[in-house]
This record gives C-alpha cells, sequence and structure tokens, in this order.
C-alpha cells in the first residue's frame, strides 16, 4: 500500500496516475471498494477524507475499516488531503473530523511501503 | 532561472524570494564585470511586481510598509494589480531580476475586479499565459505563491473556485520553473531543482 497526501487542489490524482501508469477507472472517489472480486491490479482510493468523514458522520469507525481494508487490498494507493495545517475549528465535530483524519493518516503512513506528498504537482517522497 | 516560491502566511517566504533575486543579480553583476556580453545593452535593474490593490487606508499602510521593507535594497517598484505581462512595459531594456509578488493578489485580482467573477479556466489561462511572457523578457524571474490548501475546510463555492485557480496556477508554475522552493518556518526545501 502506498498513500499519497497533499492539499486540495495539488494535482495528486494527476500525479498518481501518470507516476503508476494507472488509468482512471482504477479509481474509487471516496468510496471503498466492498470486496475483492473484479479487482485486477491496483486500486487507488481518491479523496480517502471524504470516506473517513462519511463514515465518522455515520457512526462508523473509520480506523478499524480502513486498515482491515488496507490488509486486505495490498496493491492499493491512497489519496487524501491534508486537512490539519490551519486554524483548528470552532466547531467540535469538524475538530474530531481532524484529529481521526491525522490520526489516520498516521497509521496508514506507518503501515505503507511508501508515503509521497504532493505540492504544487510535485511528489515528494517523505517516507 | 526561473524559481517559484511557496510558503505559508509568515512563513518567511518573501525574504527568501528577495534573496535569491538578489543572489541572481549580484551574480549578473558579477559576470558582466568580468566577461562582459557582447549581446548586452542597456542596465542591470532589479524589479519588484507589487499585485496589491490599493482600496482602502490599510491596504495603503501594508503598501506603504513593504515598500520601507525594500528600500535602498535595490528594487524599482512597478505596481501591476492586473495584466501582470503589462510591467515588461515599464522595464528597461538589459538584464532583468524581476520579482513577482504574490500570486494570491494576482489572482484574487483577476478574478473578482469585474461585477461577477471570472470563470476559472480564463482566469488560469490569462495568468499562464501573461507570466510566460514575463519569463521569455526577463533574464531571473522570482514568483512568490501561498500555500493555501492545507486547512480542510470548505468554504463557499466561490473561494473554492478561487483555491483551486490558485492551486492550478501553482501547478503550472511549477512545471515550468527551474526550482520550485518551500520555505517552512524561513527554511527553504527543495521541491524541484532542474539541472
Amino acid at each position: 500500500m502506498r498513500l499519497v497526501i497533499g492539499g486540495y487542489a495539488q494535482g495528486k490524482l494527476d500525479y498518481v496516475l501518470e507516476k503508476y501508469h494507472l488509468r482512471e477507472n482504477m479509481v474509487w472517489d471516496g468510496h471503498l471498494p466492498a470486496d475483492e472480486a473484479g479487482q485486477a491490479g491496483t486500486v487507488v482510493i481518491n479523496h480517502l477524507h471524504h470516506w473517513v468523514k462519511r463514515r465518522i458522520l455515520e457512526g462508523g469507525c473509520p480506523e478499524e475499516e480502513i486498515l482491515s481494508f488496507a490488509g486486505k487490498f495490498s496493491d492499493c494507493i491512497m489519496i487524501s488531503d491534508e486537512i490539519g495545517n490551519g486554524i483548528v475549528p470552532v466547531d467540535p465535530a469538524e475538530r474530531e473530523y481532524r484529529e481521526r483524519m491525522g490520526r489516520i493518516l498516521i497509521r496508514l503512513a506507518d503501515m505503507a511501503e511508501g508515503v509521497e506528498r504532493v505540492i504544487c504537482g510535485i511528489g515528494q517522497t517523505i517516507k | 532561472m526561473m524559481v517559484l516560491v511557496i510558503g505559508g502566511s509568515g512563513s518567511g517566504k518573501s525574504a527568501y524570494a528577495e534573496k535569491a533575486a538578489d543572489s541572481f543579480f549580484k551574480e549578473n553583476n558579477v559576470d558582466a564585470l568580468s566577461a562582459p556580453r557582447s549581446d548586452m545593452t542597456g542596465s542591470m535593474k532589479k524589479y519588484y511586481l507589487a499585485t496589491m490593490q490599493i482600496l482602502d487606508e490599510e491596504g495603503r499602510k501594508k503598501v506603504e510598509r513593504h515598500r520601507r521593507l525594500r528600500d535602498g535594497k535595490g528594487f524599482v517598484t512597478i505596481e501591476q494589480p492586473t495584466d501582470i505581462c503589462r510591467a515588461i512595459d515599464r522595464m528597461e531594456t538589459g538584464e532583468r531580476t524581476v520579482l513577482l509578488e504574490c500570486i494570491s493578489n494576482l489572482a484574487a485580482n483577476e478574478m473578482f475586479s469585474g461585477e461577477e467573477a471570472v470563470a476559472e479556466k480564463e482566469v488560469v489561462d490569462k495568468i499562464i499565459s501573461e507570466i510566460e511572457v514575463l519569463q521569455r523578457g526577463t533574464t531571473h524571474f522570482v514568483v512568490v505563491s501561498n500555500n493555501v490548501f492545507e486547512d480542510g475546510i470548505n468554504y463557499e463555492e466561490t473561494t473554492m473556485a478561487y483555491i483551486r485557480v490558485m492551486g492550478a496556477v501553482n501547478r503550472e508554475l511549477a512545471a515550468m520553473a527551474d526550482r520550485v522552493v518551500e520555505v517552512v518556518a524561513g527554511i527553504p526545501i527543495m521541491i524541484k531543482e532542474q539541472e
């Protein structure tokens, strides 16, 4: 599993598709595929932070779910926005989302074979 | 040589960009003294392209403060809040080192000066094509932009469109630039360095 992070509108998906020679039909946008059936090759999860936010709102446990997913789909690239470099929000739900999202990225980064950070469309390998 | 400098507010990106412009400028002068180029006519000048639109007293004070900070550093200031390529008409012939600060003001001015916001693609294409004119017309070109992409806030759509414009402009500038530097706590981190 590889993790690609970066700010909003930095060209993360284009970077991943180009670097790893993947097509857009391999991309899951804000969703995780339910099972491995029909999943040939690399699975790309784009906007992982949207999925996490939704699972928090739905009362799910994105922490466990994403780790078990990453365990099943080892040939996977997860793409997420960095959302923590701003003022801590007044809204408690928004604070919880940033905190849990940050912790999830830490655990995924720990598991990942490689972590890249994209800024201005350029990737830097940070792990 | 074109350099893109990006950083958050208060990161020290302006100071770094000034130093970069200065080092190119000096390098140029030394080169010119030791081995004068036959094709070099005219002056060697360092220009500061200021993009802030002065709308009120607060803006005027800010611009004055910045001008004072640059005083004595040898920059010729050109105020160009929109249509940035026009600045080239106000430069002398010869070697030009240009510092453009900054893309966030320029993008806001280009996008929001009329009654309605200009479409994203139109703003991006205009800024990029005009910056290409500047790049071709200058010897050394340093562009400053902001990192406004990492706070995770869902602003209203106009602001999101503005942030996307900034993102697209930054990506294109980074592709054009010989060097891309992110400044964090005053420390320059090399993102791209062309051999």
